[in-house]
């Protein structure tokens, strides 16, 4: 389409991106806000901006313990799933097997599961290996998203890998494992790493199975964590605002440095091409 | 020298080649069975559980409850422990109690009780499990092992058992109540209540089968909670797909800062959705938040606290917020769609004098279709499935007004360790989600796999 962007496009564009952002903003701007200009206060900008509130978010709660706790565990989380994940994938799309159909089936199905369905049966299973309050008591219940949508994903770059260069392998000698090993896994790359970006932060965001098994506050995960700031008898808006950014920043920078990755990982999902 | 090299190379090989030297259908098949496995672990033995659960009585909190048990079981770990307080208590009694009479009750319970248990004990499955609980308890440690704690039992067995233990403990307390000496009347208590705790530890089977589902068929929260659940997802999914299919049909064009726009977008969709919960739970807090500070002051809402105070303003705060953290993300995906559209058909219809609306309805529609369900079938599935946001921002509140059927199933399950009724209300939401899925495969078709397989 030829559509010639023109100054009323720009101001759509503007206000759009403007509500989008305006939660970010405003929490920013709270954050930075002395405690009593807080409440009940809609000004926009304080006259005296401080630190105070990062301050008390970092030292009312292990803030620092809960993001490293969430870095461990999607981590590991996404090593693995990838690791089965690009094996899977790879059959399914290039090797001759049967039953690819009903394989793919399967992993679509199991992405579709409710957690909710799945919790109480994962949580007898940790608690009688005696992995509750650890990072591999997370990282198994995580598998149960995580390796379907990496399946799901990688089997489209895997797909767009043209054939050639693995009948040239062939054609050399190579065994089937070698041409997986030093031809296709290359080549796909990308579509791996694009793929961990995604892995990485569905399990860096999961909120239920982290609630349920890692009750303990050491071993609690930033969104579990986060939402413990709020008490019953008080809400340190303050602390929260700040928390918020500070967990924020780390999301904005991978969305910054990977952001056409990202999109080309989503979209991959669910546009034929 | 080089043929050497090789040969011995290819000779070290040869020893670890098997995997490696797999043909290609041999290794696909290898490749896949790890993820197979896993999954099958992971999510399909999980929700077969879930299912198994809901067909019992199964209470986490309650000691006579906490198994699945299909026959009858007895709780060894604490039926040994009572049975060694027991044998003192009653060759205690049989020494203290005055009447002839009670001398004689007492004797007879003592006498049936070794009898039942020595009984009990003729299994020697039983017997050497006792023994080894024994061993533990005299040292003072727990039972862990759930295998080495409970055994099954024999049905009219242990009918016979509790029956006889309701007895002994019925006359005891009478014996307790005709006596007018108030240490010996303690301890008949005392005993009548050990036999009590007794007849607890030998169980009864907890299979209820569908009571749970009938129940719940019954349960008011339940329909409201289903009902709550269908209407956030049909609002939310409702205002995205309008919204988003807009938005993208906007910025489907060449424009300068198209990564500005980008990031701005992915940034809401890549924030866990618990921080985004607690940062719109500020924005509509009723002393200080803006949203309702701003809405009031427009009129749009009876008042600031309107937003999370009452069921509607609290359903339409949580709807706001799901709008607000997936629309981009709709968008997104639809405008992917809308490039995959080839430019000639827009052309073509231009010289056929086609205006900007037809082109929309017949070309831009049909082509987009496909791409377009596959992107609801996602969002509605995430819709329906709905904890963490409405977990975070209203727990469900007030009054149940926003209590979604997954907050329903996770309180009953873990606030009240209910297992057993908890996980009908997790088999509900399973058998929704799959009726939405095979209602949206049946639409979407073949397309779903396409660029997956050949």
């Amino acid at each position: 389409m030829n559509k010639r962007a023109g100054f009323g496009f720009y101001t759509f564009l503007a206000v759009f991106v403007f509500l989008v952002m305006f939660p970010f903003i405003w929490v920013f701007l709270t954050s930075i806000k002395p405690p009593g200009e807080i409440f009940s206060s809609f000004r926009w900008f304080t006259g005296n901006p401080t630190l105070d509130s990062y301050d008390a978010a970092l030292t009312n709660r292990p803030l620092l313990r809960y993001m490293w706790n969430s870095f461990v565990v999607s981590t590991l989380t996404t090593a693995l799933s990838l690791t089965f994940a690009s094996f899977a994938s790879y059959a399914v799309t290039r090797l001759p097997i049967k039953g690819k159909g009903l394989i793919l089936g399967i992993v679509l199905a199991a992405s579709m599961f409710p957690q909710i369905a799945i919790i109480s049966p994962m949580f007898n299973l940790i608690t009688g290996l005696g992995l509750r309050n650890s990072y591999i008591g997370l990282v198994i219940p995580y598998i149960t998203i995580s390796l379907p949508l990496s399946i799901w994903i990688l089997s489209t770059f895997f797909q767009k890998i043209p054939y050639e260069l693995e009948e040239s392998a062939k054609l050399d000698g190579a065994s089937p494992f070698q041409t997986f090993r030093k031809i296709i896994f290359p080549l796909a790359t990308p579509g791996v790493f694009t793929t961990g970006i995604l892995v990485f932060i569905a399990a860096w965001n999961e909120y239920l199975f982290s609630l349920t098994i890692n009750s303990s506050d050491k071993w609690r995960t930033v969104p579990v964590g986060i939402s413990m700031y709020q008490s019953e008898f008080s809400i340190p808006w303050g602390d929260i605002s700040a928390a918020t950014v500070l967990v924020t920043i780390p999301i904005v920078i991978i969305v910054l440095l990977f952001q056409r990755r990202i999109v080309s990982g989503l979209t991959s999902g669910s546009v034929k091409e | 020298m080089k043929n050497q090299m090789d040969s011995k190379e290819k000779s070290v090989k040869a020893s670890k080649k098997s995997f490696f030297q797999l043909n290609e259908k041999q290794l696909g098949y290898a490749f896949v069975l790890p993820s197979l496995l896993l999954v099958f672990i992971v999510t399909l033995w999980p929700v077969a559980q879930s299912f198994y659960n809901s067909m019992f009585d199964y209470r986490l909190n309650d000691p006579t409850r906490s198994q699945r048990m299909l026959g009858s079981n007895i709780d060894l770990e604490n039926y040994v422990d009572n049975y060694f307080y027991l044998e003192g208590q009653l060759d205690n009694l049989e020494n203290t109690v005055q009447s002839e009479e009670a001398t004689k009750t007492v004797t007879d319970i003592d006498e049936g009780v070794e009898n039942y248990h020595s009984q009990l004990l003729s299994n020697d499955t039983i017997k050497q499990k006792v023994a080894k609980v024994d061993e533990l308890l005299m040292n003072y440690k727990p039972v862990t092992d759930n295998e080495l704690k409970y055994n099954k039992l024999d049905n009219d067995f242990a009918e016979d058992y509790r029956e006889a233990l309701g007895t002994y403990q019925q006359q005891l307390a009478e014996l307790s109540q005709a006596t007018d000496d108030e240490v010996l009347s303690k301890s008949l208590i005392q005993t009548s209540e050990l036999l009590g705790s007794m007849q607890k530890n030998i169980l009864e089977s907890n299979f209820v089968g569908f009571k749970n589902y009938v129940k719940y068929f019954k349960d008011q929260r339940m329909w409201k909670s289903l009902w709550n659940t269908t209407f956030f997802t049909a609002i939310s999914i409702a205002f995205e797909l309008v919204l988003g299919l807009g938005i993208a049909l906007l910025i489907n064009r060449a424009f300068k800062g198209r990564g500005l726009v980008r990031a701005s977008v992915l940034i809401p969709w890549a924030i866990p959705t618990a921080v985004s919960a607690m940062m719109w739970g500020f924005l509509y807090d009723g002393q200080s938040g803006i949203v309702g500070y701003y809405l009031e002051m427009f009129n749009l809402i009876p008042g600031a606290s309107w937003l999370l105070s009452t069921s509607n303003g609290a359903m339409f705060s949580v709807i706001l917020a799901d709008i607000w953290k997936t629309t981009p993300y709709m968008a997104l995906l639809l405008l992917a769609g809308l490039q995959t559209i080839p430019n000639s058909l827009y052309e073509a219809s231009n010289v056929d004098g086609a205006n900007k609306f037809q082109q929309f309805l017949n070309i831009t529609l049909p082509l987009l279709k496909s791409s377009m369900l596959v992107a609801l079938l996602f969002r509605t599935l995430d819709a329906f499935r709905v904890f963490d946001l409405i977990y975070v921002l209203t727990g469900g509140g007030p009054a149940n007004g926003t209590e979604s059927i997954s907050i329903y199933a996770y309180e009953t399950l873990f606030s009240q360790q209910n297992f057993g009724a908890g996980s009908v209300l997790s088999v509900i939401v399973f058998l929704c989600v799959a009726l939405i899925s095979f209602i949206y495969v049946k639409l979407i078709g073949s397309d779903l796999f396409a660029g997956r397989t050949k």
